[in-house]
């Protein structure tokens, strides 16, 4: 099945307002297929994104929090701002030497930011 | 449409709508007795709307919007209707989570303003960071509430931790537990005169903000901006762009077309309000537009899908969107002449 038909079949389906016979405008959940095509490909999009920075934590390149800002598809921004720490700092604790040293009172804040485990945020899922 | 129990043993009925903000106005009105549909929240809140931001980013995307501020639809419907509203925002998540309960104890029922991505009852394709969604909060239940979000079919359960981070998330346009409910509403609320008052307003947002990025000139340099964009930032990303353009249009609760459809509509029924021709024309003239932005959306998706192997080009696409600029300018000129005409 393609992207397109597998994430769009989850039974929980949009409304559009659309004419009927009559030129009268009605409510239908038909989702356009432009639509479609467009969500797949941001979704797709965002998939291979995390597929990528995934085997680069693995490689040593990027921190895990690389990996779950990503995931939550934050931005370094947005991140500081629910973690509560200076952005050029969480910058920083995207390079993975520099957050391999963090103390746990600062990846405390993080779990707490992404809503991810102590032990999640220390690893990668490995598959 | 599904019947619900509010906590003040009140019938609620959850009606199915295309836009969250509107819908979750329209509820709120219905549930005070003022049987008024999305559409017509829709056109008196002034939701249509072009702007281009190339400047702000979200994930690395320049925002294109096809509606209004986040919010502005509830606060100007709510005041050309005459309803008088309880509108908070909170420091403290536990203030505003009593707050939420203490109201709801009092049978009323409540609208919130969340982030759609920590809201766990919805599927992946609808969740992203965005700060502006708007949910309607029934009852409380055992670790959680009862949600009537409009873009959903039916009412569901949400837990108390994800509405929690959804009302309190950070990042831009931060909701900071935003909630609104009515004190009282006008029960004959004067419509003809909020009709005009929403039309001329949009006429007003379309056709003469002097910045090059809002309204119709806004269109314009977008599609200026689509025609180039091949050859500018190459294939790839010309496509991401793309295609994000097509789901703000179609996807995020716009009704179709970027709410050109639902502002049809919207004209459609002020059309049987003041018995006006003009106004029916205007309608059908819209659907026509919404049709070429439908269009505009199937060519911009082949061209995503086919990965450049096909006839459509990006200059294709921009020149559809130029058409559509030409044909709303007319449109809302038309649109400007006609409300001076009607009488409230």
């Amino acid at each position: 099945m393609e992207l397109e038909d597998e994430i769009f079949n989850d039974g929980l389906p949009k409304a559009y307002y659309k004419q009927n016979d009559n030129g009268q405008y009605v409510l239908e959940t038909d989702a356009p297929w432009a639509e479609k095509v467009s969500c797949a490909l941001i979704i797709a999009g965002n998939r291979a994104r995390l597929e990528e920075i995934r085997k680069a934590v693995l490689a040593g390149q990027q921190s895990p929090l690389c990996y779950y800002m990503e995931m939550r598809q934050m931005e370094p921004g947005m991140l500081a701002k629910a973690a509560g720490i200076v952005v050029f700092r969480v910058r920083r604790h995207l390079r993975p030497e520099i957050f391999a040293k963090l103390k746990p009172s600062v990846l405390y804040r993080y779990t707490k930011a992404l809503r991810v485990t102590m032990e999640e945020l220390k690893t990668v899922p490995n598959n | 449409m599904t019947t619900e129990v509010t906590a003040g043993g009140k019938p609620f009925i959850h009606h199915h709508s295309a836009h969250c903000e509107s819908g979750v106005t329209s509820a709120l009105f219905r549930d005070k007795g003022v049987e008024i549909s999305e559409p017509m929240i829709f056109g008196i809140g002034s939701g249509i709307f072009f702007g281009h931001l190339p400047f702000v980013k979200w994930v690395g995307l320049p925002i294109s919007t096809f509606r209004s501020h986040p919010g502005s639809v509830f606060r100007k419907a709510a005041k050309r209707l005459g309803g008088e509203f309880v509108t908070k925002r909170y420091r403290s998540v536990q203030k505003g989570m009593d707050e939420l309960r203490r109201v709801l104890a009092g049978g009323q029922i409540v609208g919130l303003t969340t982030n759609i991505y920590w809201l766990s009852y919805f599927p992946n394709r609808f969740r992203f960071q965005f700060n502006g969604h708007n949910i309607i909060i029934l009852h409380e239940i055992e670790n959680g509430f009862r949600v009537s979000d409009p873009v959903l079919d039916h009412p569901v359960d949400c837990l108390t931790e994800d509405l929690e981070r959804a009302r309190f998330a950070r990042g831009p346009l931060e909701p900071r537990g935003f909630m609104y409910y009515p004190l009282s509403v006008n029960p004959h609320p004067d419509l003809r005169a909020a009709c005009i008052a929403g039309m001329k307003d949009t006429c007003n947002m379309m056709l003469r903000i002097p910045l090059p990025i809002f309204g119709i000139r806004g269109m314009r340099f977008l599609a200026k901006r689509i025609m180039k964009s091949g050859e500018k930032s190459g294939f790839k990303e010309a496509a991401r762009q793309l295609g994000n353009i097509v789901r703000m249009q179609e996807e995020v609760g716009t009704g179709g077309a970027g709410f050109r459809y639902m502002y049809a509509a919207f004209l459609q029924e002020a059309a049987d309000l003041f018995g006006s021709d003009e106004l029916a024309e205007l309608s059908n003239d819209m659907t026509a537009i919404g049709d070429i932005w439908r269009e505009f959306a199937v060519v911009s998706a082949r061209i995503i899908k086919q990965r450049g192997q096909s006839d459509e080009t990006f200059a294709k696409a921009g020149g559809l969107m130029l058409i559509c600029a030409g044909r709303e300018k007319q449109l809302f000129k038309d649109l400007d002449k006609v409300t001076r005409k009607l009488k409230a």
